[in-house]
């Protein structure tokens, strides 16, 4: 065993030694010995540059991998930060224009108003509102009327200090008097489940009332001022023996995107329907 | 299959040694990788696989480093026999003698080296060759072996466990 182990020693010795003597003999290795070493351990050498390039290779693949995954990283935080200031841009553009809109719309209108800003929205098909963050401290009184530029909203249903709940008109349990802006066919706009709006009650008798046709607000009663834009007929529900027409109408105002709002705290007799949107 | 994972290992350290390790130099010092598992091996496997080792790892540095090929098949094969003959004697299975041990070892190698080579006219200075190269790379070697027995330890650890 020991023998065995000195053996190997020896051997490693003498091995390394002539490998040594051989490379130096006959002037610094160009001699035949140092040419047999560098027969012998050419290949050997070719073999370990081979591996050593090769592994070179992956090193610097990883090593590029590394580097670029880091700049991707660093790409994707400034991506997701200029997609965000771009919404915050574009949000900040819409609700501009938005708000110019109001502006204007209040500027207009021969009544006194009061701006609000939707802070809550109840669609569950049993109640159709709006919360908006104005209430009995801004003067807001219960049937309070709200509109936007494109039209009638709906009516203040519940007033409280700070905010007002809005009943919208596809609502269930609203109910406006309204006329047929072309042929001043008079019926009444109500919501129903489905979260539709219905115009009703409509004279059979020469009601010749069209799909096209814009519904506004009658102006009869106190509530509503007269003129404001309801909806627009998309079809006609004629019961036939029935005395009446009914309408089905696709809404002025696109309820899901109202986000500000006029509160209409004054009264006025005058027709405003001309002060909305052509389009409304 | 002892012998073939030997080899493998031995040949593997010496690739690394002229690849990662060549990229991994910290103010142009390196770590002799070939060094630090031959004397792993040596004491693990004794003087004989180490010695082996060793030669081999040496021999395979000598032949890609393009300079005389045996000085470093000569030291290596002598320090992995040294360090295998350590083994049962001065608690060389305590880490805290294995790393200042390698950090000697390193340091006599590199001695080795330098004696060997005086033979055939090396024209470095012994000051700065100590001073820039042996020195630096010794502690170097002594905190990758450090890394190295721990991880062999923690790994050791885990088997036992897994086998209880």
């Amino acid at each position: 065993m020991k023998a065995r182990r000195y053996g190997i020693l020896v051997a490693v010795l003498l091995v390394s030694f002539l490998l040594l003597t051989v490379q130096t003999r006959g002037g610094g290795g160009t001699g035949r010995a140092g040419e047999l070493v560098a027969i012998a351990v050419t290949p050997l050498q070719s073999l370990l540059v081979r591996i050593h390039r090769g592994a070179l290779g992956i090193w610097s693949i990883y090593v590029e991998w590394k580097a670029v995954r880091r700049e991707n990283e660093v790409l994707r935080v400034d991506n997701e930060q200029l997609r965000v200031q771009a919404m915050q841009a574009s949000e900040t553009r819409e609700e501009n224009a938005r708000l110019r809109r109001l502006l204007l719309l209040r500027d207009r209108l021969p009544l006194a108003t009061l701006a609000g800003e939707v802070i809550g929205r109840e669609a569950g098909g049993w109640v159709r509102s709006l919360t908006v963050n104005r209430g009995r401290g801004d003067g807001i009184a219960q049937q309070t009327p709200v509109i936007v530029p494109d039209g009638l909203v709906g009516r203040v249903v519940q007033v409280h200090r700070g905010a007002a709940v809005v009943q919208l008109l596809n609502d269930p349990a609203s109910t406006v008097g309204a006329v047929v802006q072309r042929t001043r066919t008079a019926g009444l706009v109500e919501g129903d489940a489905g979260g539709a709006v219905r115009f009703k009650f409509m004279a059979r008798d020469g009601a010749s009332v069209s799909p096209g046709d814009l519904v506004v607000t009658s102006g009869l009663g106190t509530l509503f001022p007269k003129g404001l834009p309801v909806g627009r007929v998309i079809r006609i529900e004629d019961k036939g023996s029935a005395l009446f027409h009914f309408a089905v109408l696709a809404p002025a105002v696109d309820f899901s995107r109202v986000e500000e709002v006029l509160l209409v705290t004054g009264q006025t007799t005058q027709d405003v329907a001309g002060l909305f949107r052509s389009d409304g | 299959m002892l012998r073939l994972m030997l080899l493998l290992v031995t040949v593997g350290g010496s690739v690394l040694q002229s690849t990662v390790v060549a990229v991994a130099g910290v103010a142009g010092v390196a770590p002799d990788v070939p060094l630090i598992l031959t004397v792993l091996i040596a004491l693990r496997y004794g003087s004989e696989s180490g010695c082996l080792a060793g030669f081999v790892a040496g021999l395979m540095q000598d032949a890609a480093g393009g300079g005389l090929v045996g000085v470093q098949a000569l030291t290596k094969g002598l320090a992995g026999f040294g360090m295998g003959l350590l083994v049962g004697r001065f608690w060389v299975s305590n880490p805290l003698v294995q790393v200042p041990g390698l950090v000697m070892l390193s340091i006599a190698e590199g001695l080795g080296r330098f004696l060997l080579l005086q033979m055939f006219h090396y024209p470095a200075a012994f000051g700065d060759l100590m001073l820039h190269v042996i020195l630096p790379q010794a502690l170097y070697n002594g905190l990758i072996g450090t890394f190295c027995i721990l991880a062999e330890a923690g790994f050791e650890a885990m088997r036992r466990r897994a086998w209880n």
